[in-house]
């Protein structure tokens, strides 16, 4: 059973695409192969930075030969009194038969000729010529490059190719102008440790003869080495390593020979915030950090996996002590300089700062924020010292972007302010406020704890919305430069979470009224806002806290204002009927009064009753009933009255409306039952009514008639 | 090896890398350009040479001003005028990455002594619609050299495609000299580098940051589109260039001082970017007039 490898060897290729190349590869190729009919013991994928690499395992010599049947002319036109006719000739001739071999078979549209054709297998070698330059050219990913004067793409320039069946050197050729690669078993190995070309005997010996020249070139095996010996070089400094997961893989895929280099720097540095040390060891130069065992203080020590001979240990970490010395002066310098004035020297700087070409500078957005944070003081019943503080972190929340460290590390805006907030002797609340108001930063990321942190950070996207909104700056579709979209999901989880008592409404009525660049009518820009508030909550109800569709629908209500305004005036309210409805339908609650509500709502839908009566003695005519059910579900209208007066408990109205539901039912159908269209238009109003008034009381909780029957 | 020792070095190497164990790639071996520039990549002998299919293969030191990464002399490793030593070969040959190496070892770097690796790095100057793909080079964790296989320049297509190597001449110096200060660099064996531009590195932050005249800069930056503009109409391909050169630098020093917007500053780099294409395409015409003169009897092919 032949083995056949395949090995494209390339410049550096960027670590991602190693793994991207790979996966293509292994979602591909088994299809290919089944698609030629040729099936396999084992598929096993190489990769490192210079080599991506196939090794199929037990193919067959070649493709299984294949009967096929090919289906000719008619029989009555191919042979005429049991001769052969020129149709069957020429049929004969060019499927390549004699004409003995001709059949005649029925079919449903009578008897036709058949040939039966036997097709040769071709071998492996043949069909892989032909067919493997295009499993390397088909690859796909981002920024692929030409090089020299060919007409290639790939993501970096290749340099050679290997192809084995077995022992054999199977021919394959990728050629475009004066480039061109032709398959070899010549391979190379380490560039500096094993600078001479390496030569695979055979295919299956592919992974040792390559770990002889100093590369393994199994990702997953060089990942685990990676790590342990990670994890055994921190333990040796008397620390814990700090694995991060992305590292890790994209490291693998910079190195070919890993070995875990320790390097040290002076501990002085450590008095520079840890995120900032931590990023310039991990981002800037994939190191990977060292913290002290049961803690996550930071030890003055740095791993990293190194692709040099690892005799030469010393002269690698020495050189990279240099680098981080470097940049952690860097950091170290910037960190000092900032300290040197208190945070709120930074704010004319803000001033230089555009926010938006419209809307002016940071510094006027600052200003914006405090306004917008004192509505929402006085919204939240929120007095004395944390008023003043949110006040305080509202004015100081955007300083640091005009400092040193910041202009370096933009990820670290907020987490600097906050440090530098505390060395400027600003209460401890203002200063963690100054860090959670950029919170969350993404989707599932944390979100900000404290009240201050929380008013700031709402403060803060509400003015860019009502900002880039009122320049008719919308997102549409998959444009969304401002991140809009992201600011207002922000809005709505941060109340959830919080348990925020706002009135998004009037808040955004506020706004607009005080915002002075507008491009839209107050009244358009408000109900774009609002549209788009609407559409963050229900998609958060439905994906977030997977509320089924309809219940979403029934508690936003469809095209339905007073339902619109309700949600945006009380976002917690919202939230919670969505639950709640969730919950009853889950426990069966729901489907014990779903059809009569549902029903009447439906029928009502046809009156004209106000929404917010929910006084049957108010509207309906006890003198017009002709039938005892309409009397009794009068009755049980005021008692559903009575007992919620006005209130908005969801379970006690549920129970309520549970009990009421067997009469209501007695009213539709039954010997009993009404029809409610009479022809005595005072009869039809007074019945409408009645069903009216059952239906207000449902939309305390939601529209009932949005609400769909499930099937139990 | 002091300063200007590594340059000599780097000049002899690339004049003829075939003798010193590279390949038969010999360099011209250039001089700086006189005009204010960012990078090394803007200096004619890269970004107008790169268009276009005729070969070329040069190697030179270019000074370079970013005006915004001036600390005042006060931050030992950035500095807002400094030193690239620049190579450029188009075709792109095959063993570059091996010439590169052999490089390193003239300037006494043995490979295998270190910890080398090309890490993804890809560039893009979009004020001259250039870009291109390729990696930083570690040495130990330090990045010495930027690699970039030309995709395009000016807006147009490169082909053939170029390969440009630019060492970071100062951070290799330190590297080999063992200093932490680019103002402690020896820059032969008596002067160091602080002696020769300590005081311009903080006159000039100042100039940069705090003493220009950003209504005049906004007028030069006008004055100076408008030159480029009508020498492009008479076909002046060079001195046009030289007035793009002047209004990227303008716009540099204005972003400096703080005066551009967020919008603005991309309103400002498209006008640069709108003369950079104008002039590369008529580069690249001027060049086909005269029948690509270099290409000396081979076959001109661009599509």
């Amino acid at each position: 059973m032949p083995s056949f490898l395949l090995e494209v060897g390339t410049e550096e290729l960027p670590a991602r695409f190693v793994d991207e190349a790979l996966n293509q590869w292994r979602s591909r190729l088994p299809k290919l192969l089944t698609e030629l009919n040729l099936t396999s013991e084992a598929i096993e994928y190489y990769g490192t930075p210079r080599r991506l690499a196939v090794l199929i395992k037990g193919l067959p010599s070649q493709q299984p030969d294949q009967d096929e049947e090919v289906k000719g002319p008619p029989a009555k036109t191919a042979f005429k009194d049991g001769q052969p006719t020129k149709a069957a000739e020429g049929f004969a001739q060019k499927q390549g038969v004699s004409l003995d071999a001709l059949e005649i078979r029925p079919t449903e549209k009578g008897d036709f000729v058949f040939v039966q054709k036997r097709i040769k297998g071709r071998a492996i070698a043949d069909l892989f010529t032909e067919q493997v330059p295009q499993w390397i050219t088909g690859l796909d990913g981002k920024r692929f490059m030409r090089w020299s004067d060919g007409d290639l793409k790939f993501s970096r320039p290749i340099r050679w190719l290997v192809a084995l069946i077995d022992d054999e050197v199977l021919p394959i050729a990728i050629v475009s102008h004066s480039i061109s690669y032709h398959s070899s078993r010549q391979s190379l190995g380490h560039r500096v440790l094993h600078p001479n070309p390496v030569s695979i005997p055979n295919a299956e010996a592919y992974v040792s003869t390559l770990a002889s020249a100093f590369v393994n070139v199994d990702p997953q095996q060089r990942q685990t080495t990676i790590e342990s010996q990670v994890r055994a070089a921190a333990e040796q400094v008397g620390g814990i390593a700090i694995v991060n997961p992305d590292l890790l893989r994209e490291v693998t895929n910079l190195v070919e020979y890993p070995s875990a280099v320790v390097g040290k720097f002076d501990a002085e540095f450590l008095e520079i915030p840890s995120e900032v040390v931590t990023t310039e060891m991990e981002s800037h130069q994939r190191y990977f950090p060292v913290c002290q065992k049961g803690s996550k203080e930071l030890l003055p020590y740095f791993i990293t996996a190194s692709n040099g001979d690892p005799k030469k240990a010393d002269i690698i970490a020495a050189g990279n002590e240099r680098v981080i010395r470097a940049r952690l002066s860097d950091g170290k310098f910037f960190f000092d300089a900032d300290r040197k004035v208190p945070l709120e020297s930074y704010l004319p700087k803000l001033e230089t700062v555009t926010f938006q070409a419209d809307l002016g500078s940071v510094r006027s957005k600052v200003d914006r924020i405090g306004a917008i944070a004192s509505q929402l003081a006085t919204q939240l019943n929120i007095t004395g010292e944390t008023s003043t503080h949110i006040q305080r972190a509202a004015l100081l929340c955007k300083a640091d972007l005009v400092t040193q460290m910041v202009g370096e590390f933009p990820e670290l805006q907020g987490v600097m302010g906050e440090k530098y907030a505390r060395s400027s002797g600003e209460p401890e609340a203002v200063a963690v406020a100054i860090s959670e108001h950029y919170l969350p930063k993404g989707a599932g990321d944390a979100l900000p704890q404290t009240i201050v942190g929380q008013v700031v950070g709402l403060a803060d996207r509400l003015d860019t919305l009502v900002g880039i909104f009122g320049l008719g700056l919308i997102p549409s579709g998959s444009s969304d430069p401002f991140a809009l979209r992201r600011a207002a999901t922000a809005i709505v989880n941060i109340t959830w979470a919080a348990n925020l008592n706002l009135n998004l409404n009037e808040l955004l009525d506020a706004i607009v009224t005080t915002s002075d660049q507008l491009k839209l009518t107050p009244e358009d820009l408000l109900k774009q806002l609002k549209e788009f508030f609407l559409q963050r909550v229900e998609t958060l109800l439905r994906e977030d806290r997977t509320i089924d569709y309809d219940l979403v629908n029934a508690v936003l209500g469809e095209n339905d204002q007073a339902y619109t305004e309700r949600a945006l005036s009380n976002l917690l309210d919202v939230r919670d009927r969505a639950s709640f409805l969730q919950t009853i339908r889950n426990d069966g609650r729901l489907s014990a009064i779903y059809e009569t509500v549902n029903r009447a709502s439906r029928l009502a839908a046809q009156g004209n009753l106000d929404t917010q009566q929910l006084d049957p003695t108010a509207v309906v005519r006890p003198d017009l009933f002709q039938k005892n059910s309409e009397k009794a579900f009068y009755d049980a209208l005021q008692q559903l009255n009575q007992t919620m007066q006005g209130h908005a408990d969801y379970a006690k109205l549920i129970d309520a409306l549970s009990q009421s539901a067997p009469t209501v039912s007695r009213f539709f159908d039954g010997e009993d039952s009404v029809l409610v269209m009479d022809d005595d238009p005072d009869i039809k109003q007074n019945r409408l009514n009645l069903l009216g008034i059952l239906r207000n009381h449902g939309r305390v909780l939601a529209d009932f008639g949005a609400i769909a029957k499930q099937a139990s | 090896m002091n300063f200007q020792s590594v340059i000599s070095t780097l000049n002899q190497f690339w004049s003829n890398p075939s003798e010193l164990g590279g390949a038969n790639c010999g360099c011209l071996i250039l001089q700086p350009y006189d005009t204010e520039k960012g990078a090394g990549t803007k200096s004619p002998h890269t970004f107008l040479r790169a268009i276009g299919p005729e070969p070329w293969s040069v190697a030179y030191v270019e000074p370079c001003r970013r005006p915004g990464d001036g600390r005042y002399g006060e931050n030992p490793n950035r500095v807002q005028h400094y030193y690239q030593y620049q190579v450029l070969i188009k075709p792109s040959p095959d063993n570059i990455q091996d010439i590169y190496l052999e490089s390193l070892k003239t300037l006494g770097i043995r490979p295998e002594d270190h910890d080398i690796r090309f890490v993804e790095d890809n560039w893009e100057d979009a004020a001259v619609g250039a870009w291109g793909v390729g990696w930083e080079v570690w040495l130990d964790g330090m990045e010495v050299t930027q690699f970039t296989y030309f995709q395009q320049c000016g807006g147009l297509d490169c082909r053939p495609v170029s390969i440009e190597i630019t060492y970071g001449l100062e951070r290799l110096t330190m590297y080999l000299q063992g200093v932490n200060s680019i103002f402690d660099i020896q820059w032969n064996d008596e002067l160091t580098y602080g002696d020769v531009f300590l005081q311009g590195e903080i006159e000039s932050s100042t100039y940069n940051f705090e003493a220009s005249n950003p209504e005049l800069l906004f007028t030069l930056f006008k004055l100076y589109e408008q030159e480029a503009q009508q020498l492009m109409q008479k076909e002046l391909v060079l001195p046009a260039y030289d007035h793009v050169l002047k209004c990227s630098h303008t716009f540099n020093l204005l972003d400096a001082r703080g005066v551009i917007s967020v919008t603005e500053r991309a309103r400002y780099i498209g006008r640069v970017r709108n003369l950079a294409r104008q002039v590369a395409q008529l580069y690249l015409k001027q060049r086909e007039a005269a029948g690509f003169p270099l290409l000396k009897g081979k076959i001109a092919s661009i599509s």
